[in-house]
């Protein structure tokens, strides 16, 4: 198994990018979304329960995501997130801050 | 700012669906449990992937609630579990802070009353004093040539007769400059304040009386307005009342009436009483400005007088803030009262401190419990700390009871008629200042310990469990806590026994006269009473042959005051020998008018020379007598004895015809005031006052044999029946006014050493705490040296010697500060070396004894017992 680093360990507030990205999709519930997140990272991001359904709550109490309960692949009930349009518009703007952000670290060490 | 509304909304709907929510979460957890396993069908591997489910629903939660609130309340829920679960512990700790909190309290609120709550005057920050005193033709001076300042006079106030309707009574008046409440800026209750030209001689027949003066004498009338009394037999129309609790320039002044400024009379002009000045700053001018200004005027002012004034006379005035000139001496007083007492909280809370500590380290498997559950560091500390102010929030209310209940203990340490001293309570200001002590108490005290207990290693307090184990980063913490405690004491130990010792020497001091059995009574006829001399003194020797005639009384006499009253009579004398030059102008001498019986009365020795005589009269030889020091002072190597002084206005010399002992007549600390440079004694019969007439008020002494209770009340009948237009005073017993002289010192000493006193068993049960929580903590180990041999008297040497270790390095550094701090106040406390030493050795014996008891408990463990229970 390669190196796995936790989703908290990042940048600041990098979980919830992850997080209103993979929503943009459509609507999943947590573990699908932990899931997703490890399959497209191909297993580098390991996002641990204790991070992200706080991560859901807080994006939740900002209004960034609905939650609604519906049947799962085993018709148990899961809660199903969905993105705002108040988060559509914080994905888009985080995502600017983010290439932003990166550009420079990339820049600083390519070349200083 | 919307988006924050928004979410305070959503947390505040949360709070009534909290039990859905945790349901939901919980169910959300487990679909992803088994989704989990599902994926890797390893139940224990799952696990370790999921990681702590309790915390991922506890902070998922925690995002919903207003969690610091919410965690504070159940903080504060468990703190009073815990308290309730060891009351002996919490009792302890509540008692010994709150006994701090209420000396604080208390004292603070003098410091509040005198020093920070606003005068009761209009924008009272821009009040100023200008120092020193000054004549009447200086307040104009001043006030025509400042810019800075709107400048005002007031007198500290005198007693009048006041004659009106009904019977004759004395009270304090104080004149003023005609704006003195416009510069103060109250207005009045009645009628109307001084106005402008009224202190012009002719337009100056006028008053304004205290609200206490309107209530007592005139029922609270309002057409007192345009009534017409005589105030020492001048006719002033009542213009004025001012407002209930308007006390100044102090609380005795009840009456006020402009000062007259009239050039012409350069006299009283520039001669006259000399009074203080006051200023209130003009708008956009600093005090700063004020100081230059008032510098640069004063400093020539000497030689504006037209007779000669002590070269550079008042060239050092300044200005102060009026609040800081009224409080006066009292505010040096209460200042180191705060002191004294704050160090008293501060040894409290390190007494606690060291409880807690002691407490943390036999709490160490509940932390590593908590820290195993998941507590952060961070909050740990904030539980403990939580614990703490609540253990000071209590100790705070309880302290600001016991403060508000003892407040009258305070109150005798300042004058009762300074302006202020009625506002002595518990204001907001107060209540504050509490809460504030309380929280600053609660993190001080339990700041180091929670941090210390937060760090405490997990894995070694879950392996050893036992109690046996002693941290020694914590005990040494303790070591310093209790140190500190020690030298603080010290400190405060020594000042107390300092205060104490002057106390002692101020009563027994010898004062130089006998007070016992001496009462006397003011008999007060107005001024032109004494225009017929003739016609007093047979007043008075009248009065005197009936006061002598009085049962139980052995002697009578008269006099124009009586030792400690307060009263200064002083005359500028020309001396012979000493002519008077610019630099040495007219000395003042202190001058009192006595009947001849009066040195044999009060027991004042005739030192040489003779007494007066029943001979010494208008129409003999005028003589006076000298005190010794004044006498030694004018003709240090001859004989005082026939040389001659008079008073610079009178044109015969009076010849020296006896010297008397110095008797303490203006204070019993033998402080005299700065403008005397003697003291005489003249016949009645031959006697001036500073208005060059003979002198109409006189106190009728009495001396009674043995006990006489009826003495005093037949005395004021006979005094008060002699004349009904004739204000007469309360009897006074001279020994009180020997014991009220010094009572404000008095009441400050006795405070202070109640300071010390319980700073001292808070020191004593800090040390006994410290040595037996160690021998607590030590069981173990001194267990296994009785068994392999160790003597009863080398345990006690082992533990003695740790504590005489921390109280003989606590005492030096207490010594340090003791010198530091008492040399800093060396004009109120003598320095002696033996209290410094007897008190050092006194704690240092007051430790060991304290240190005893736990160290004998010690040498008294089973070894067995103790071996086999481990």
């Amino acid at each position: 198994m390669g190196k796995k680093t936790p989703a908290s360990d990042l940048l600041p507030g990098t979980l919830d990018l992850l997080v209103l990205r993979v929503l943009q999709t459509g609507a999943m519930h947590g573990y699908g979304i932990a899931q997703r997140v490890k399959e497209i990272s191909e297993g580098v991001f390991e996002v641990g329960e204790s991070s992200l359904y706080p991560a859901l709550q807080r994006l939740l109490l900002n209004g960034w995501l609905a939650a609604e309960w519906g049947a799962s692949e085993n018709n148990r009930r899961a809660r199903y997130y969905t993105l705002t349009a108040a988060g559509r518009r914080q994905l888009t703007s985080e995502r600017a801050e983010f290439n932003r952000v990166v550009g420079a670290i990339q820049r600083v060490l390519e070349m200083a | 700012m919307r988006a924050a509304i928004h979410r305070w909304l959503r947390k505040l709907r949360y709070q009534t669906e909290r039990e859905r929510f945790r349901q939901e979460l919980a169910e959300e957890l487990a679909l992803h449990a088994d989704l989990k396993l599902r994926e890797c069908s390893d139940p224990a591997q799952m696990r370790r992937e999921m990681g702590n489910v309790t915390l991922a629903a506890e902070q998922s939660a925690d995002v919903r609630s207003f969690i610091f609130v919410e965690q504070f309340m159940k903080d504060i829920r468990y703190a009073f579990r815990l308290f309730a679960k060891q009351p002996g512990f919490t009792l302890v700790v509540i008692l010994s802070l709150a006994l701090g909190m209420a000396g604080n309290t208390a004292v603070f609120s003098t410091v509040n009353a005198l020093l920070i709550k606003p005068l009761p005057f209009r924008d009272p920050g821009r009040l100023l004093r200008i120092t020193e005193f000054y004549p009447k033709a200086l307040l104009v001076y001043f006030q025509r040539q400042s810019r800075t300042m709107d400048v005002a006079s007031v007198s500290p106030g005198g007693d009048l007769n006041v004659t009106g309707d009904g019977p004759a009574f004395r009270l304090t008046a104080s004149a003023t400059s005609a704006n003195l409440f416009k510069v103060l800026g109250v207005p009045v209750l009645l009628g109307r304040a001084f106005e402008a030209g009224e202190d012009q001689p002719g337009n100056d027949r006028v008053a304004v009386i205290s609200h206490e003066l309107w209530t007592s004498r005139f029922h609270s009338d309002p057409d007192v307005i345009g009534r017409v009394i005589r105030v020492n037999e001048i006719s002033r129309r009542i213009v004025g009342v001012m407002p209930a609790g308007f006390t100044f320039p102090s609380a005795r002044v009840q009456l006020w009436f402009p000062a007259a400024l009239d050039p012409r009379n350069a006299e009283d002009y520039w001669g006259g009483e000399f009074v203080p000045l006051i200023g209130r700053l003009r708008p956009g001018m600093t005090m700063e400005q004020a100081k230059g200004e008032v510098h640069s005027m004063a400093s020539g002012v000497w030689s504006m007088f037209p007779f000669p004034m002590p070269f550079h006379w008042n060239s050092q005035a300044t200005v102060m803030p009026l609040q800081t000139d009224l409080a006066g001496d009292a505010r040096s007083r209460v200042l180191i009262l705060l002191c004294a007492v704050s160090a008293v909280l501060v040894i409290a809370c390190a007494n606690v401190a060291s409880l807690l500590v002691a407490r943390a380290i036999t709490r160490r498997k509940e932390i590593a419990l908590r820290a195993a559950l998941g507590a952060g560091r961070m909050r740990i500390v904030r539980q403990l700390l939580t614990e703490s102010i609540v253990l000071a929030a209590v100790a705070g209310a309880v302290g600001l009871a016991m403060g508000a209940f003892g407040l009258q203990l305070f109150r005798a340490v300042v004058p009762a008629d300074l302006p202020g001293a009625a506002h002595i309570q518990i204001d907001w200001n107060v209540a504050g200042y509490t809460a504030l002590l309380s929280l600053l108490a609660g993190i001080s005290f339990g700041l180091a310990p929670a941090v210390t207990a937060s760090r405490l290693s997990l894995v070694e307090a879950v392996k050893s469990g036992g109690q046996r184990s002693s941290n020694t980063a914590l005990t040494g913490f303790r070591d310093w806590l209790v140190g500190g405690e020690i030298a603080l004491t010290l400190v405060l130990v020594i000042g107390a026994s300092l205060l104490v010792r002057s106390l002692y020497a101020l009563s027994t001091v010898n004062p130089g006269f006998e007070a016992q059995r001496v009462m006397a009574v003011r008999v007060s006829p107005d001024p032109s009473f004494c225009a017929q001399p003739a016609r007093c003194i047979a007043f008075y020797v009248r009065l005197l042959d009936q006061a002598r005639g009085v049962s139980g009384v052995v002697d009578a006499a008269f006099a124009n005051t009586v030792p400690l009253d307060g009263l200064l009579p002083a005359l500028p004398m020309d001396v012979e020998d000493h002519p008077k030059t610019a630099e040495h102008p007219a000395p003042m001498f202190w001058s009192g008018a006595i009947s001849s019986g009066y040195l044999r009365l009060m027991g004042i020795s005739l030192l040489a020379g003779r007494a007066f005589a029943a001979t010494d009269s208008r129409d003999s030889e005028p003589v006076v007598l000298l005190t010794e020091s004044t006498a030694n002072r004018f003709w240090p190597d001859e004989s005082a004895i026939g040389k001659h002084v008079k008073t610079t206005f009178e044109p015969h010399w009076r010849t020296v015809v006896g010297v008397v002992a110095d008797i303490r007549q203006y204070n019993l600390n033998n402080r005299i005031p700065a403008m005397l440079s003697g003291a005489m004694y003249t016949p009645y019969a031959q006697s001036v006052d500073e208005d060059h007439k003979m002198p109409a008020v006189m106190d009728v002494i009495v001396k009674a044999a043995g006990h006489a209770p009826q003495a005093a009340d037949e005395l004021y009948r006979l005094a008060a029946g002699a004349n009904s237009n004739i204000p007469v005073g309360k009897v006074v017993h001279l020994e009180n006014l020997v014991g009220e002289s010094v009572s404000n010192f008095r009441s400050t000493t006795w405070l202070f050493l109640s300071f010390a006193a319980v700073a001292l068993i808070l020191a004593t049960i800090g040390i006994y705490g410290l040595v037996s929580y160690s021998v607590a903590q030590r069981t173990y180990e001194i267990s296994i040296r009785l068994a392999v041999g160790a003597t009863t008297g080398g345990i006690l040497r082992m533990i003695l010697a740790r504590s005489l270790r921390v109280a003989g390095l606590a005492t030096l550094a207490g010594l340090i500060g003791a010198f530091a701090v008492i040399r800093g106040l060396s004009a109120l406390l003598p320095t002696d070396p033996l209290i410094y030493a007897g008190v050092s050795a006194f704690l240092i014996c007051v430790t060991m004894l304290a240190s005893f008891v736990p160290a004998w408990s010690a040498t008294r463990i089973d070894p067995v017992r103790t071996l086999r229970a481990e």
